[in-house]
């Protein structure tokens, strides 16, 4: 197993950028998750690192080793695909054979391996069958196996499970965990489910526009996200924004809604606000960090609610406030109707205050 | 509502399932009446030839149109045909024609093919002029060969004295040793834009993931095109070849037109000679008694070519 570093890694088509200036680095045995919107880039940082298409400008390192011009063969890297991409004519057998055929290793050897690696897989009776005879879930696993009997220095999966089902999706999610903490593995994993970042990952890269957003655990991206586009997309239902407006009233720093009502803040807030670039504040909060009062409270903002969607032991409510809509949880003991007034209460120590402006996170220092 | 038809259907079909087959016919009447106008146009032009070929290849037939005069000989054709020596001849070339027509072009598309699948400049271009032979008329094509054959006009014996390579202008289609490889040239010429545009369609159709795994996983470009893109291309493969053997097997018109079967049944593959035997010398029973033949054989094709393509399919459903 090996870290890898990416440095000022670019990939341009033409005049659009794919992948801008993205700087990370990936520790020995860590599970680094790729996360981001459709086109976001992280696929193709995927494929510069695996050097399945050639950089347009920066550096990457695996282990000690400049990989920049290196084919994939030679970067001791192992890749498992979305499609699975078994050979379809070859058994299972000769699938996990494939890549030690390739390296020429000896026929002995080449049975031992991949009879252990299909051991650990829990595969061996598949071993003779063809891909096509398999269900997704076994087929992912022969393309596990197919990466694990290389023993690379770096894992690379591009959205393995987002052909499952759903239920597939949860088992196999907890199987890749398993496997990396069992091999101490180091693992880029692309994805587009936050979900599948959070619940897996060491650190998160959660990726926009080419651009590298935030590098961080998941439980410091969900914490702390760095600006509106990674909290809106970390975190599940997203976390609500609510666009308003710094005033000072009897000298105190309060925001403001077109509406008219006025949310006061804590100095610790307050401190926040004086840090954005102009009067534009937007409001954001997590489902479980406000309050649904279904009548008038001191320090809760009106609102009206707009559907309701039970989960079992968990009630969403989505409501209209400001214009903007807000997601909140309430227990299924609490009988929401549509349409109907109800009043948010916002905790002033988890609530997080973006510039309206340049959309990043407003800090108190 | 299930239950009730039910128990309204054994009533109508009986245990032996005539009824049923009869009543599932009349259900799909309009279907029948669709193909009606076909299935009487076949038996026409088609079904009714076969019968009276296979019929006349039972007969002596005089050197005339006045087919009453024929005399019923039994097997007698087949005989004559399979001891004579020309027999013999006419399908050694059939098998070389054939075969080396179809390997060469299968070969020679493959290779244009892969090279067209790559992004190169001007390769929109190359596709359009490498097509051509095949849309062309191939009796056009046919003259234009035999002129750039001759011996004393044809452009490569101009070339190949002009470049001192030999002293006089070979003769490729009058002499017995060189005339079929020459025609099978003229033949690879024609056709192998058909199995290139075959195999072009084949190969978009290769995974590109399949070819990026097999990547990492090692292989190079020989090994990527053993282990993906080959395997991946049997099928249409099968197909191709099939098809390229089948036309091969009937073809006419370049060894007609080019030397009419000639020099001294050098270059006659069976259609020539059959063409030669009736329409040339009147033979009609003997000739009847070879296409018999000649049929016996395609429908042996035939059954492989529709066998290759029922085995992709049961290959599919196994998806």
């Amino acid at each position: 197993m090996a870290h890898v570093v990416l440095k000022d890694l670019v990939k341009t088509y033409g005049s659009f950028n794919a992948v801008n200036h993205v700087s990370l680095t990936v520790n020995d045995g860590e599970f680094v998750a790729l996360v981001g919107p459709s086109g976001c880039g992280k696929t193709t940082t995927l494929n510069l690192v695996a050097g399945l298409i050639p950089i347009t400008s920066g550096e990457i390192a695996i282990g000690d080793r400049v990989v920049n011009d290196l084919d994939p063969k030679d970067r001791d890297i192992a890749m498992v695909f979305q499609n699975y991409a078994l050979y379809p004519q070859k058994s299972v057998y000769k699938n996990l054979a494939f890549p030690l055929q390739m390296r020429k290793l000896p026929r002995e050897e080449i049975d031992r391996k991949v009879k252990d690696a299909a051991r650990v897989l829990d595969m061996t009776h598949l071993l003779e069958r063809k891909p096509r005879e398999l269900s997704g879930g076994q087929q992912q696993r022969v393309a596990l196996g197919r990466a694990l009997v290389r023993d690379p220095a770096v894992f690379l999966m591009d959205e393995p499970l987002s052909n499952l089902d759903a239920k597939l999706r949860v088992q196999m999610r907890s199987e890749i965990k398993r496997f990396h903490q069992d091999l101490k593995a180091t693992i880029i994993y692309v994805t587009h489910d936050q979900l599948e970042a959070v619940t897996m990952a060491d650190r998160m890269a959660v990726m926009n526009g080419g651009f590298l957003q935030q590098y961080d655990s998941p439980a410091q991206v969900f914490a702390h996200p760095v600006n509106m586009f990674v909290a809106s997309f970390i975190g599940s239902p997203a976390m609500s924004l609510v666009p308003l407006e710094a005033t000072t009233a009897d000298g105190e720093t309060v925001l403001t809604s077109a509406e008219g009502w006025i949310l006061p803040l804590s100095a610790r807030n307050a401190r926040k606000v004086a840090a954005a670039t102009s009067n534009k504040i937007v409001l954001g909060a997590r489902h479980s960090t406000i309050k649904l009062h279904k009548s008038a409270v001191p320090g809760a903002v009106p609102a009206k609610t707009y559907t309701v969607e039970p989960t079992g032991d968990i009630t969403f409510v989505q409501a209209f406030l400001a214009g903007a809509i807000v997601n909140i949880s309430v227990p299924p003991t609490v009988a929401v109707a549509p349409d109907a007034a109800v009043w948010l209460e916002f905790d002033q120590d988890r609530i997080h205050l973006f510039d309206g402006e340049t959309e990043m996170a407003l800090n108190a220092d | 509502m299930t239950t009730a038809t039910g128990r309204a259907e054994p009533s109508r079909t009986s245990p032996r399932g005539e009824p049923g087959a009869l009543r599932a016919m009349w259900q799909h009447r309009v279907d029948y009446a669709y193909v009606l106008p076909s299935i009487v146009v076949m038996l026409i032009v088609i079904a009714y030839p076969i019968y009276y070929t296979i019929d006349l290849s039972f007969y002596k037939t005089p050197p005339s149109l006045q087919l009453r005069d024929k005399i019923f000989v039994g097997m007698e054709n087949y005989t004559a045909i399979l001891s004579s020596d020309v027999f013999w001849r006419v399908t050694w070339n059939t098998v070389v024609w054939t075969f080396g027509s179809t390997v060469f072009s299968f070969m020679l598309g493959f290779g244009a093919a892969l090279a067209l699948h790559r992004d190169f400049f001007g390769r929109g271009v190359m596709r359009a002029i490498l097509i051509i032979p095949w849309v062309i008329s191939a009796v056009a094509a046919s003259y234009i060969w035999k002129w750039i054959y001759h011996s004393d006009f044809g452009v490569i014996g101009a070339v190949l004295v002009g470049l001192g390579i030999t002293s006089r202008p070979p003769n490729f289609i009058d002499n017995v040793d060189t005339v079929l490889p020459a025609l099978i040239v003229v033949n690879i010429w024609r056709e192998f834009p058909f199995a290139m545009i075959m195999m072009m369609a084949g190969l978009q159709t290769v995974p590109d993931q399949l070819l990026r795994a097999a990547k990492v996983d090692g292989a190079n470009a020989w090994q990527r095109f053993w282990h993906v893109t080959f395997p991946h291309l049997s099928s249409v493969s099968t197909v191709t070849v099939l098809l390229l053997a089948v036309s091969n097997f009937n073809s006419f018109i370049i060894p007609w037109i080019m030397t009419g079967g000639g020099p001294s049944n050098a270059s006659h593959i069976w259609i020539t000679h059959i063409y030669e035997l009736a329409f040339g010398r009147q033979r009609w029973g003997v000739a009847s008694a070879y296409s018999v033949l000649l049929f016996l054989i395609l429908m042996a094709l035939g059954y492989f070519y529709v066998r290759a393509l029922g085995g992709n399919e049961s290959k599919d459903r196994g998806t």
